[in-house]
């Protein structure tokens, strides 16, 4: 059954779904920001917004006084462009309700008019392809399909359904958009709110954390060391401020917002700016921060002030932002292990599978990996011989891209492999080549603890004793797992002049056993050299890359 | 003739004894420990120790910044020497790397305003370290044997592109955050095992021109690419930097002066006004050689060729 009204209870309960829904996209959403600049916190802001005004608002029946209370916490706690655009989204909405005891359709469609207006009347050069887009069209476009017998889930449905056909076309009304292929990040946390709050009614849950207070992301602090006497500045400060509007004699007692704004502009840009009362909320991008404090004393005091640098933020998300660009060459590496994973990511590896000595990657999941890849060709890493098979199926299924497995056997030859890369030519016959001899002659050896007894050839092991393999076959039984991988280690051809030892250590082996087998490998190799990387694999205690 | 003085900022790294010895200034610059107090940066060890200062480094490299010398130090420096009666002969880091270069020139400027009779000079040497360090003593020695100011400045200018860097620096993670070196984001990541070769490209940068298989085939490669750049080795004086790499550097160093026979050769230690932003894995040699061609295509040819020499 359609639902014809609602009250203030309602109403806030819609709401803190809206805002569950939003949470619960957060990160997705600061994925998406590229625009103004690319500091990529709009889901964040348009969180703490919204969050901050549920926080501080005085629950009612009535739906006029809470939304005002509502309205005006958001209005203090707004962050950001987006968060304060949609601050006054709602300040608008709560003006056009002030008075009204329930949302019926006819309140419900004039309060989302209200609330774009408000919106774009908050920006001094209201920007299309976002927020401000969305919420106009998704209104515009339906209102005049709004009966007085229109339910409100019906109304909120046809507004999100409008209002997501719009999000599609951003892109193409914002090159920036288009360039870094997303859509706008406000506009899609805009709409979550509403699909929030249209979920509740229809009685569905939103499992997100509760709101409550939580620590600012910038008290752990941006990475200051992105920014140093060699950075460029180009982006300037992000200012973010409440005045408190002042009767003394040492103000200017004749405020007029458009004056203000008039000579905001001429000192900053992406400027929003609202005036509550006596109390005006500011955000202002400005390389000249001194002059808008100069200009917002004359008429007040600041009640919040926040001052941050743009570039650091900027060049934190370029060194965060992994934007799938086109690659003359993409590298897809199997790994076992969340260390593995993340050294594989961090030499460059465009996409990493999980797969390992019980657990093969299939087929399926390389072909679906290399459909993915923007990239003319993709090398393979397979990491395990029991894997090579299904990339090499996969390779040949793969018809719009040249696929090459080289065929490394283990996550040492993987590790050397890829370390060899030198990733800024475009001359993948070269780069190929170099990682096939970064594989080459590199010898693996792996140790584990005997799963039941065994016989291969001539050597047998029990249940329970250390086992070590080179290149996969068995070659020393142990009591002592140090031994065997030592004495597994004397095997190897001329490893008296071999120098470089590459260690994976086992998921579940202590730390402090790295000292214990670097002794005992320095005892009778001393020049060998051993490197340590936790790695996490299953299985195998300890692989080692020899070369 | 008017004398002059040349006046380098602290990251050439050359040590004490050989600034006396080529009697070049040399001006400190900051160093932010990770306790946040603030040190001069000299070229001595004097707090700590080398191989203390190094291990800190790696296990907190995010705590330690470096602050150039400012417009107003070069400034005092600059009128201190101009005062003296010389003329002024000033050589900074990189600029590809540092903004002390365009401080030097606000300072020369202002200077020369006040004192229009001073000559002051800035070479940006697209150099850091002892690969900067080197060029100063070449500077030195032309001054020595009465070169005048201009010859020396237009020497370093036609010249400082033959300054070579020939060496691995087998912790990249430092450079790379610090933006010091070319594409710096292709190379983040452990690289145990691995030696990247690094040379000097036309940016004033480091860019990696190979990589080798452990240490043992980096010195070969680095030998035949060295046996390919250098020119007259014999009249030289080379120098191998090394940040924490000392006994890498000695043997690096017994294999240079049994091939090449240079007239002198010096290990130097790389002080944090360079080692905060370079990490404790470089070794390198410096060497005057054959210009480095723009795009280094000449060079990683030559590195290519002798890694893959067996």
């Amino acid at each position: 059954m359609a639902i014809k009204r609602v009250n203030g209870i309602e109403l806030e309960r819609m709401l803190r779904a809206g805002y569950a829904n939003l949470r619960l996209h957060e990160a997705e959403i600061n994925r998406l920001n590229v625009f103004p600049v690319p500091d990529g916190d709009t889901g964040t802001n348009m969180t703490m917004t919204l969050g901050h005004g549920l926080q501080n608002a005085v629950s009612s029946t009535e739906v006029g006084p809470y939304l005002k209370s509502l309205s005006a916490g958001m209005l203090l706690g707004a962050r950001g462009n987006s968060g304060v655009i949609l601050s006054q989204f709602f300040y608008g909405f709560s003006q056009e309700l002030s008075r009204a005891a329930l949302i019926g359709p006819g309140e419900l469609r004039n309060g989302l008019i209200r609330g774009y207006r408000s919106a774009y009347e908050s920006v001094l050069q209201p920007v299309e392809g976002t927020l401000l887009t969305v919420s106009r069209e998704g209104i515009e476009h339906i209102r005049s399909q709004i009966t007085r017998s229109s339910g409100i889930d019906v109304i909120l449905s046809m507004y999100i359904a409008e209002m997501r056909k719009t999000l599609s076309q951003t892109p193409e009304m914002l090159p920036v958009l288009k360039e870094a292929g997303v859509i706008d990040s406000g506009a899609t946390g805009f709409i979550l709110i509403f699909e929030g709050m249209l979920r509740y009614l229809r009685g569905e849950k939103i499992d997100a954390e509760p709101l409550e207070k939580r620590a600012s992301p910038a008290a752990a602090g941006p990475d200051l060391s992105l920014f140093d006497e060699n950075s460029e500045f180009v982006d300037g400060y992000c200012m973010d401020f409440l005045l408190q509007l002042m009767n003394g004699e040492a103000y200017s007692r004749n405020f007029r917002l458009q004056t203000y704004l008039a000579a905001l502009e001429k000192l900053g840009n992406s400027i929003v700016c609202v005036q509550n009362d006596k109390r005006v909320k500011c955000h202002v991008h400005t390389k000249k921060p001194a002059h808008i404090i100069q200009l917002s004393q004359k008429y007040g005091e600041f009640l919040t002030f926040k001052l941050e640098n743009m570039q650091v933020q900027h060049n934190e998300h370029d060194r965060d932002a992994q934007p799938a660009r086109h690659k003359p060459l993409a590298i897809v590496a199997v790994a076992n292990g969340g260390g593995m994973r993340a050294l594989f990511e961090s030499l460059g590896a465009d996409c990493v599978l999980d797969g390992g000595a019980t657990m093969n990657t299939s087929s399926q999941e390389f072909v679906t990996a290399f459909e993915q890849l923007d990239a003319d060709e993709i090398a393979v890493l397979p990491n395990s011989k029991n894997i090579i098979p299904a990339a090499e199926q996969a390779a040949g299924l793969c018809r719009n891209k040249r696929v090459t497995v080289l065929p490394t056997v283990s996550c040492a030859e993987g590790y050397f492999a890829l370390a060899m890369d030198i990733p800024d030519g475009d001359d993948v016959e070269k780069r190929l080549t170099q990682m096939r001899r970064g594989a080459e002659g590199v010898v693996t050896l792996s140790e584990a603890t005997a799963s039941r007894d065994y016989s291969y050839h001539e050597i047998r092991c029990k249940k329970g004793e250390e086992i070590a393999f080179l290149d996969g076959e068995l070659v020393c039984v142990n009591e002592d797992w140090k031994a065997a991988i030592v004495n597994a280690l004397l095997l190897i051809d001329g490893i008296e002049d071999l120098e470089t030892c590459i260690v994976f250590r086992g998921s579940g082996v202590s730390e402090d056993l790295e000292a214990e087998l670097a002794d005992a490998v320095a005892e009778r190799l001393p020049m060998l050299e051993l490197e340590f990387i936790d790695a996490g694999q299953e299985i195998y205690h300890w692989v080692l890359g020899v070369m | 003739m008017r004398k002059f003085a040349i006046l380098a900022d602290v990251t050439c790294d050359l040590g004490e004894e050989l600034q006396k010895q080529y009697d070049i200034r040399v001006l400190p610059g900051h160093v932010v420990l990770p306790d946040k107090t603030e040190i001069p940066s000299q070229q001595k060890w004097e707090l700590f120790t080398r191989d203390e200062f190094y291990a800190e480094l790696k296990k907190k490299p995010n705590d330690f910044t470096t602050a150039p010398p400012n417009t107003q130090a070069f400034v005092n420096t600059m009128e201190e020497l101009v005062e003296e009666g010389l003329d002024v002969l000033t050589m900074t880091i990189s600029g590809g790397m540092s903004g002390t270069f365009s401080f030097a020139t606000q300072a020369a400027k202002r200077v020369m305003e006040a004192h229009p009779d001073a000559k002051i000079r800035v070479v940006d040497t697209l150099r850091f370290g002892p690969g900067f360090g080197l060029m100063t003593i070449y500077a030195a020695k032309l001054r020595d044997e009465g070169k005048s100011f201009d010859e020396v400045a237009q020497y370093l200018e036609e010249n400082k592109n033959r300054f070579h860097q020939a060496g691995w620096l087998d912790d990249l993670s430092f450079v790379a955050k610090k933006g010091r070196l070319t594409n710096a984001k292709a190379f983040f990541g452990t690289l145990a095992g691995i030696k990247p070769i690094g040379e000097f490209d036309y940016n004033g940068l480091t860019t990696v021109i190979g990589k080798a298989k452990g240490a043992k085939q980096a010195y070969a490669a680095l030998l035949a690419y060295i046996e390919q750049t250098i020119e007259r080795p014999e009249d030289q004086i080379i120098f191998i930097a090394q940040t924490n790499r000392l006994p890498q550097a000695e043997t690096f160093k017994q294999m240079i002066e049994e091939r090449f026979h240079p007239k002198q050769i010096h290990i130097k230690d790389v002080f944090p006004a360079c080692g905060v932003n370079i990490g404790p894995g470089l070794m390198a040699a410096y060497y005057v050689g054959k210009p480095i061609s723009k795009d280094l295509s000449e060079e990683k040819a030559i590195i290519e060729a002798a890694l893959a020499s067996k």
